[in-house]
C-alpha cells in the first residue's frame, strides 16, 4: 500500500507488502479498543502502558478509582482537506481493572514518544516477603 | 529497492496509521509511530518516493510478566510516492510524541496555464 498522490508507477516491493499482510503480528485486532494497552507486573509494581501518539500529558485525564484505573483523553484531527485518514480521532476512554491493591500515593505516569506508562506500586502488605529461616 | 538487512526481519513490520491532507501551502502527512525515538527514525528520500522507517524502543524490563498485550515492538515502515507537485528540497520532518509530521511543499509553478483563444 503505497500512498500515492497522482503518479502511477510500478511498485518494486509490492510482493513484500503482500507477504507482510499475511504475517501480521498477533495483536492485529488492536483496533478493537482504543488506545491499545499492555498490562504487566513485576514484584514491585503494576505497569499499564498505552499507545497514545500525539498526546501531551495535559491532554490526558488519568484517574485512579477504588479498583480501577481510568484513562481518558481526546485526539483532535488535523485541519485540512483529507486525502487519506487512518489515524483515529475523537474522545477515548479505557478502564483497567487492577487485580491487586496499589499504593495510591506513589502512582506515577509518564509519556515518552507517544507511549503512556502508568506505574502503580503494589501495596506493601501483599508483596512477597522473604523470611530466612535458620536451620540448626 | 528491497534492501532489508537480515536483522530487520526479526522485528514485526508495522504500518503506521497515516493521514494525508492538503492545505494551502502544501501536503501534510501524519504518521502514528508510538514508541519510536528520534534517533531510530530513518527517512530515505529516493527518486520518486520517500521511505520512512523507525524501530520502537523497548520499554519493559525483563522482570515484567505480561497479563495483557495489545501492542508490541516492531518496525514501522511506510513509503510515500512523491508526485511532481512536491518541491523535494523543501520537505520538512518533525517527530513529536510518537507522531511523524511531514510537510511536502508544493512546487511554485504548478498552476496549469490557460491559453485564451480569442476569435476575431
Amino acid at each position: 500500500m503505497v500512498l500515492d498522490f497522482n503518479t502511477f508507477y510500478a511498485f518494486p516491493d509490492r510482493f513484500d507488502r503482500l507477504v507482510e499482510e499475511f504475517l501480521r503480528p498477533a495483536y492485529g485486532d488492536r483496533r478493537m479498543a482504543y488506545p491499545p494497552l499492555n498490562f504487566s507486573e513485576d514484584e514491585e509494581n503494576l505497569y499499564v502502558r498505552a499507545e497514545i501518539p500525539g498526546a501531551e500529558m495535559n491532554d490526558l485525564e488519568i484517574t485512579l478509582a477504588d479498583k480501577t484505573l481510568l484513562i481518558k483523553g481526546e485526539r483532535k484531527p488535523e485541519q485540512g482537506k483529507y486525502f487519506r485518514q487512518e489515524r483515529p480521532a475523537g474522545a477515548f476512554q479505557r478502564v483497567v481493572r487492577l487485580n491487586v491493591p496499589v499504593d495510591r500515593d506513589k502512582v506515577r505516569a509518564g509519556l515518552v514518544n507517544g507511549i503512556l506508562t502508568v506505574t502503580l506500586p503494589k501495596s506493601e502488605d501483599i508483596k512477597p516477603r522473604r523470611v530466612s529461616i535458620d536451620v540448626k | 529497492m528491497n534492501e532489508n538487512k537480515p536483522e530487520e526481519k526479526s522485528l514485526p513490520a508495522l504500518r503506521p496509521s497515516t493521514d494525508i491532507l492538503e492545505r494551502a501551502d502544501g501536503y501534510w502527512v501524519y504518521m502514528d509511530m508510538p514508541g519510536v525515538d528520534r534517533k531510530d527514525l530513518v527517512l530515505d528520500l529516493r527518486e520518486s518516493e520517500l521511505a520512512v522507517s523507525g524501530k520502537t524502543s523497548v520499554m519493559a524490563s525483563d522482570k515484567e510478566r505480561f497479563l495483557e498485550v495489545q501492542f508490541g515492538s516492531g518496525e514501522y515502515r511506510q513509503t510515500i510516492a512523491l508526485s511532481d507537485l512536491v518541491n523535494r528540497a523543501g520537505i520538512k520532518a518533525t517527530l513529536k510524541n510518537g507522531v511523524l509530521e511531514l510537510f511536502l511543499p508544493k512546487v511554485e509553478q504548478i498552476k496549469p496555464r490557460r491559453i485564451e483563444i480569442t476569435a476575431d
